[in-house]
């Protein structure tokens, strides 16, 4: 396909520098967003055996509920009674006070022990999957949510011009480098073909992420803006709760969910949220029907009336809604990747996995084309700011791959300390991010690579350590699913060990004015 | 290597961007509520069409951010994406107007 050469040029300027101002920050949001794939897994390795008595059955929660309601009143505006339990959701009934988004929360969990009396505890399931969500959701940002949402925002708008420019500039020459990756003695043709390669043929799935991840970052904008101008609502009423609550008994959580089962026989009920607002009484069911793309990162929900346990609303609940809301949920399934099972489930972790593949290639090109440029201008020396930015793209990468590793296999050792915190899971992530990078940037990316592999593959290995720490009585296994988190942490493991010799015959062959050269990195020291 | 003027260069790409992000965004605006307009939106949160008009802000922003570098100047951005509002705010007042 013919475009003018000027268009091209223009493009390809575009292309580097939305790139290069979003390509550190989008390999963090997809390497972390790879691992929330199995969010739930995660979260179950990760969480000590519950502390608190066997939990009581789903028949008797009332008897739980009663009791919890007894000690502590605050919990009747809003409890979670969960159906389906596990080391991840250890108990029967949990309530949270304070706003989780916007403060300090805590959660507290309940059981009954061998005599009936009332357990509560504030110790539940790890918090590291969630963190590591929240990495994801603020591309590593360690800011509060309404300041990293927002350049978040920023990033995916980079990012979303970043694809259009992308195939504007491989248009030309697609049927020519479709196909081909050409390896061989110029290692930067190598890199630009893998990266034209992984970026057109995952191409529909970085349209659906940079497009989701715009409306994620700005839906309170992009409401705001389009209500300013909007007629104002005719308001009907919204299916409320059930009026005159004395009137009639509600119904015990198990008749719920069976009464819910001969609504929606595909639907698997895992938590009854009970709440209690200004305008009555509602249960709020978050479950799962994998047949059906869903609306939460890995639930649908219904509404639920709790007296007679008739659905009231089915907007969110996947395959019972109606064809707008249907796809709506198609919008948000296609970035949770929560439809379809395991098979969907590690197609998205690969593919994720090739995106931040895909930032990190795109960085090496820009840097590579600078260092050309620069030759052109004269100096054969590398810029400072060209050399800080081999350094940065290189290491915050492996940074952010230790820093996550370390700070999921602490999970199983900061209990010993009692400091199973989410607080403690950001230092534990900060700290080797921020001490990798700082060495990146002063020793040069050329020095510093091939060190840095290593450390990244043994924080990897840490991640199948805490698990042995279990042989020796510290620590726990669930065992089952849980297995392939070290599976596949040594499988990362393995890789980065591959591919640090290759890193250091690199630095020692590069031509001297590279940025990858080790030897002009020592010069500039 | 100085360009013809009719030639397309990234110079002026603080114009074109900026145009975008501003005209763009509001003629985003102006697009999503003739649509929920023509559509019949009730509510803009509890509607599957009111939320499909947030989504449709997406791709519609992003592209007048991705295309905003066919414009040959700024300036000619601005005024280019100026007259794209008035005529979509317009249509957008005057269905309103129709519709009561």
């Amino acid at each position: 396909m013919a475009i003018r050469t000027d268009i091209i040029r223009v493009y390809k300027d575009v292309h580097g520098w939305v790139g290069i101002c979003s390509g550190i920050a989008l390999f963090i949001a997809f390497y972390a967003g790879a691992l929330t794939m199995f969010e739930d897994v995660i979260q179950r390795w990760a969480s000590p055996p519950p502390a608190l008595a066997a939990a009581p059955s789903l028949e008797r929660s009332p008897e739980l509920i009663a009791k919890v309601l007894e000690a502590h009143p605050e919990a009747a505006r809003s409890f979670d009674v969960h159906v389906a339990l596990g080391p991840e959701q250890p108990a029967r009934l949990s309530w949270t006070v304070g706003d989780a988004e916007h403060g300090p929360a805590s959660t507290f969990y309940a059981s009954l022990d061998t005599d009936g009396a009332l357990q509560v505890a504030e110790q539940g399931p790890s918090g590291v999957a969630q963190w590591i969500d929240v990495l994801h959701q603020q591309v590593g940002l360690p800011f509060p949510h309404e300041i990293a949402m927002p350049i978040m925002g920023v990033v995916a708008l980079l990012y979303a011009m970043a694809l259009v420019s992308g195939v504007i500039i491989l248009l030309p020459s697609l049927i020519k480098d479709l196909f081909a990756v050409r390896i061989g003695r110029n290692v930067k043709r190598m890199w630009l073909d893998i990266h034209n390669v992984l970026g057109l043929f995952s191409l529909p799935f970085h349209i659906v992420m940079a497009l989701s991840a715009i409306v994620f970052a700005f839906h309170d904008q992009f409401y705001m803006a389009q209500g300013a101008v909007a007629p104002p609502p005719a308001r009907e009423a919204r299916a409320g709760g059930s009026p005159a609550p004395e009137a009639r008994a509600a119904l015990s959580p198990a008749e719920i969910v069976a009464r819910l089962q001969r609504q929606a026989p595909g639907f698997e009920p895992l938590t009854l949220g009970f709440q209690k607002g200004p305008r009555g009484e509602s249960v709020r069911v978050t479950g799962r029907d994998t047949r059906y793309p869903m609306r939460g990162a890995t639930f649908g929900v219904a509404v639920v009336d709790p007296y007679s346990g008739a659905i009231k609303s089915s907007d969110y609940m996947p395959g019972l809604q109606s064809a707008g809301f249907a796809v709506l949920s198609s919008f948000f399934a296609l970035h949770f990747g929560n439809f379809g099972g395991p098979l969907v489930q590690w197609s998205y972790f690969l593919l994720g996995l090739g995106g931040a593949f895909l930032f990190y290639t795109g960085n090496l090109l820009w840097i590579e084309s600078r260092r050309r440029r620069e030759r052109k201008a004269g100096p054969v020396a590398q810029s400072r700011s060209t050399r800080v930015l081999a350094g940065l793209t290189v290491c915050s990468s492996l940074g952010c791959v230790a820093g996550i590793s370390v700070t999921l296999a602490a999970a199983k050792i900061l209990p010993l300390f009692g400091a199973a915190t989410t607080g403690w899971h950001q230092i534990l992530y900060y700290a080797p991010f921020l001490a990798m990078t700082a060495w990146a940037v002063h020793r040069g990316a050329a020095r510093s690579s091939a060190p840095l592999m290593r450390a990244a593959a043994l924080a990897c290995l840490a991640v199948p350590a805490a698990s042995a720490l279990a042989l020796i009585g510290i620590g726990w296994n669930h065992g089952g699913a849980t297995w392939w988190i070290d599976i596949t942490a040594v499988a990362g493991a393995v890789l980065l060990f591959y591919l640090a010799p290759r890193a250091a015959q690199r630095a020692a062959a590069a031509p001297k004015d590279s940025v990858w050269s080790a030897e002009a990195s020592a010069q500039a020291a | 290597m100085t360009a013809s003027p009719s030639q397309l260069t990234s110079r002026p790409w603080l114009g074109k961007v900026s145009a975008a992000l501003v005209l763009g965004f509001t003629a985003s605006v102006a697009l999503t509520g003739l649509y929920s307009l023509l559509s019949g939106v009730k509510d803009p949160f509890f509607d599957a069409r009111g939320q499909i008009a947030m989504w449709m802000m997406a791709p519609l922003w992003s592209g007048f951010l991705s295309f905003c570098f066919f414009f040959r100047t700024g300036l000619r951005a601005w005024a280019r994406l100026f007259a794209v509002n008035l005529i979509l705010w317009s249509a957008f007042v005057a269905l309103r107007f129709i519709q009561g």
